[in-house]
């Protein structure tokens, strides 16, 4: 019973951790966006607030699926975080393996995806539509990187990956395949929906598609998922190119370096089309990719 | 015992076909009833390796043996044609009330029961020719007793393609008899040992043509859409989930129960893999990116999963062809899995043309307020076939990655991504334009389907998850067949399955993954309590919208992925094919207008030609 209780605790705990740590990005990020327009812009812990008063406020809902579509969102991604090391925390991540995680982070979208289209809105069905090609885009040359990472190390557990680069900074993945992390990079900005590649949420041309019709605790709890899903894509990034991290406090440095250039880059770019944004993925990273793993595998 | 499962069926189609004139339920009635009966014997059948059986027959003084063996590999075909015929007949009983072709249906669909067991459990090349005939026939008729006009032509298609690769089976098992005067396998693979390598790739072929046809691999994948999207709304599930594995039980005999691949391992090889089996492995990558793409503009859906069911095809057929114990393991799990969620999704269809009588997903929408069920099987199938976890999907697909990148097939390896992330793609677009999204008016007053037509659904669906966290069942027969092909066996237990850089723990991802749930579902509960408005009442940007048809995404849903591969999809295989044969005619008929003149006097010289001819080859010989 203790036991149940403890874990059940450490669920709570680093969920909530990870939570917060996402929307302090979140608010790092809109800050340095309004910088680099010349704005003041918001304070940093402005996306907390965001959070509070939306939980406090009065919502809507389109029926059964509008709510099961975002806790199995929700859901979805507090199951991805456990196989992500962060850190020394290794969690559950012995038993979780890279492809795992990107499936994962699946049902998320899914989730997402079918209460956003379940409120009937055709503007977000529109961004559903965008946002599925555009991660057939950046899935592809992602996953064929991953390939060359675990044919390399032997191992496809994300923590075996983070160990094998241990011993020295000059180990890391970013040293020693210094291509395949600016692909990773790059791949980063639109898996996180940055400025180059946002059109499934263009605010000013779809009403911020999948979360047009999300109010009230539907977008808090939008807010939280997003914030989260920031983490583990970040996690993943550092534990796959940085050499992972001995603590969490070195650990959420390094993930915020990356959210930060992360950040800057994208904000410099104007919005592709969508099958702009599908081609450039397939143009430049895939094929970079499958040459750098090639010379892996040879 | 093996030969009755074969004739009971067969003989069962008569009495279906007679009694069903009375009432249109009893011929399924009777087909649910022996398929079960038959599934009930076949499990008894379980660890009965030895069971075999014989029909000896003597035609004009020429004695011929018919074999049939019980082995893992024939049974596990066994259970799946069972079990599949079992949960589509119970279907069938309700959702063909008004189908006027009824008996013929129950009549084929029980033949084609039999003959498919026939198949499975044969070990002789000639009664798998004889019922591998039977079974192009049956499901012959079954097709084109579809209702669109376009039900025969696809038939057709389905059918010239099915034969041409039969007769070039055919005249492969002719080839071999005439060397070692019998049909049994076990001597054709002794055989096999002492031939050249020129002989046996082209023996390799001849007898793999048939099962590639009928697995739709690439270059001969074009009757599947035609075939699945128009055959009855209750054979698509049979033609999809099982009928297009047999072609892969066919594909495993010839690559594995015959000594094919260790004659060839001596010629070229690719990472440890001879270029022939690559060569397969690689159509089966052609086949998912080709397939993956096409199901993605379609606005049929019954076309669109079908040109799914090509693209899971790929990934089995690239698990089998690398051959390695790892990739044989994931084929047949995929195998295994693409069955039940394949049927799962094909039954949630049908039961949605049972009620709305369109395939067109641009003619419906909003359905899941009205067939909640139907719905429910139908996101649990594709959760399952976009190999997302906690399914049975995911497994299969992590083991066919493990397999490929163990062995560092890159360019395999990315076909097998891009149909995994595409299919999220395709099966999310039926789900967003027939079931959520706004309701037609139309439609306003439809039901869910009967019970009885729910029944099969809540199986898969159970099935889905259950193998999902327990692969460990699967698991055992494979290992089974494993050892059968003489294969090593991949390390599993209950709930456990060892890849080559990792393992896969379907327990503690189902527990994390509840747990999250829970928690999630516990903040939604205790945040203050939401306000139910319409369909209709949404973000318009200021408009007034009442009319629910206008505003409804899903028309070419994924328009601007569309326009990147219009090209490609403009270079229509299946019109090469027909210009190539429009060619063959008038190029006939060229001979024939020269040839053919009606005058007396040519046909004369024709005569006297022949037996020169006649002559000049007596004298030489």
């Amino acid at each position: 019973m203790i036991n149940i209780l403890t874990t059940a605790l450490h669920f709570i705990g680093i969920t909530i951790f990870s939570a917060a740590l996402g929307l302090f990005f979140m608010g790092i990020a809109r800050k340095i966006v309004a910088r680099i327009q010349k704005r003041y812009g918001p304070p940093i812990y402005q996306p907390y607030l965001d959070v509070i008063k939306l939980f406090g406020k009065k919502a809507i809902t389109h029926g059964f699926i509008f709510d099961f579509g975002t806790i199995m969102a929700f859901g979805g991604v507090i199951a991805t975080l456990f196989f992500v090391p962060l850190g020394a925390w290794t969690l559950y991540s012995l038993n979780g393996t890279v492809v795992l995680i990107i499936y994962l982070l699946a049902i998320a979208s899914l989730g997402m995806a079918m209460g956003t289209v379940g409120s009937g809105n055709p503007q977000a069905s529109i961004g559903i539509s965008r946002a599925l090609t555009q991660m057939l885009g950046y899935e592809l040359p992602y996953l064929v990187i991953l390939f060359g990472l675990i044919y390399k190390y032997q191992t496809s557990s994300v923590f075996g990956l983070a160990q094998a680069q241990a011993g020295g900074i000059m180990n890391w993945n970013l040293f020693t395949y210094p291509v395949a992390t600016v692909l990773a990079f790059v791949i980063l900005i639109g898996m996180t929906g940055k400025k180059p590649f946002d059109a499934m949420i263009a605010p000013s041309e779809i009403g911020s598609g999948p979360v047009v019709e999300s109010g009230g605790k539907y977008l808090g709890m939008m807010m939280l998922q997003k914030s989260i899903t920031i983490i583990v894509e970040l996690a993943l990034f550092v534990n796959l190119f940085l050499g992972g991290a001995d603590n969490i406090l070195s650990f959420s440095i390094k993930m915020l370096i990356v959210w930060i250039l992360a950040t800057m880059v994208g904000s410099l770019f104007p919005r592709f089309k969508i099958e702009e944004g599908v081609k450039f993925f397939w143009k430049w990273p895939l094929i970079i990719a499958i040459i750098q793993v090639l010379f892996i595998i040879y | 015992m093996l030969i009755n499962y074969i004739f009971i069926p067969i003989i069962a189609a008569f009495f279906a076909y007679l009694l069903n004139k009375k009432g249109k339920y009893i011929g399924s009635i009777i087909t649910s009833l022996i398929s079960a009966y038959i599934l009930y014997q076949l499990i008894g059948l379980y660890g009965n390796w030895s069971l075999s059986q014989n029909i000896n027959l003597s035609i004009m003084g020429n004695d011929l043996q018919l074999l049939f063996a019980n082995n893992p590999l024939s049974w596990l075909f066994g259970i799946m044609t069972a079990s599949a015929t079992l949960l589509i007949s119970i279907f069938t009983i309700k959702s063909q009330e008004n189908y006027k072709l009824s008996s013929a249906f129950n009549f084929n669909f029980l033949i084609l029961f039999g003959s498919i067991i026939g198949v499975v459990f044969a070990s002789d090349f000639l009664s798998l020719f004889i019922f591998w005939e039977l079974m192009t026939w049956t499901s012959f008729y079954i097709i084109s007793g579809g209702k669109k006009a376009m039900a025969k032509k696809s038939a057709y298609r389905y059918f010239v393609l099915s034969a041409v690769g039969a007769y070039t089976m055919l005249m492969a098992i002719f080839m071999i008899y005439s060397q070692t005067g019998s049909f049994a396998i076990a001597e054709t693979a002794n055989y096999l040992q002492g031939i050249s390598t020129t002989h046996s790739l082209t023996l390799m072929f001849m007898l793999a043509l048939p099962f590639l046809t009928k697995a739709g691999l690439f270059p001969v994948h074009i009757w599947v859409k035609g075939a699945h999207g128009n055959a009855p709304k209750e054979f698509s599930p049979f033609l999809s989930g099982l009928m297009l594995k047999v072609g892969i039980y066919g594909l495993m005999v010839v690559l594995f129960l015959l000594p094919f691949s260790k004659v060839i391992e001596n010629t070229l090889s690719y990472r440890g893999l001879s270029v022939f089996s690559y060569l397969f492995a690689l159509l089966g990558a052609i086949t998912t990116v080709t397939g993956t793409i096409l199901a993605i503009r379609q606005e049929d859906m019954k076309k669109l999963i079908a040109y799914s069911s090509i693209s899971q095809m790929g990934y089995i057929i690239m698990g089998i062809a690398i051959a390695t114990p790892l990739g044989l393991t994931g084929g047949l799990l995929h195998m295994m899995n693409h069955l039940i969620f394949k049927s799962a999704i094909f039954l949630a269809l049908a039961a949605v043309i049972y009620r709305t009588g369109t395939t067109k997903m641009y003619e419906m929408g909003g359905l899941i307020f009205r067939m909640p069920l139907t719905f429910a099987t139908y996101l649990t199938a594709i959760i399952a076939l976009a190999g997302i976890p906690p399914t049975n999907g995911f497994i299969s697909k992590w083991v066919i990655y493990q397999a490929l990148i163990e062995k560092g097939y890159l360019f395999l390896a990315v076909a097998a991504f891009f149909g995994s992330i595409g299919s999220f793609m395709y099966v999310f677009k039926p789900l967003s334009t027939v079931f959520l999204g706004q309701l037609k008016p139309q439609h306003e007053k439809i039901k869910e389907v009967p019970f009885l037509m729910q029944v099969p659904m809540y199986i898969l669906m159970i099935l889905m998850v259950l193998f999902g966290v327990v692969p460990g069942i699967q698991m055992s027969i494979i290992s089974k067949i494993s050892s059968f092909v003489g294969m090593e066996a991949v390390n599993y237990s209950l709930f456990t399955i060892e890849g080559a850089y990792g393992a896969w723990n379907s327990l503690i991802i189902f527990n994390i993954f509840t747990g999250g749930f829970v928690l999630s579902l516990f903040v939604f509960i205790l945040a203050r309590k939401s306000k139910l408005v319409g369909l209709l009442d949404t973000y318009t940007s200021g408009e007034y919208m009442n009319d629910a048809e206008a505003y409804h995404f899903a028309y070419q849903y994924y328009r601007p992925f569309d326009r990147m591969f219009d090209s490609f999809a403009a270079k229509s295989l299946t019109r090469a094919y027909e210009s190539l044969a429009e060619n063959i005619a008038k190029i006939g008929n060229g001979i024939r207008k020269t040839v053919i003149t009606g005058n007396g006097q040519s046909y004369a010289f024709y005569a006297i030609l022949f037996f020169v001819i006649l002559a000049i080859a007596g004298w030489i010989i």
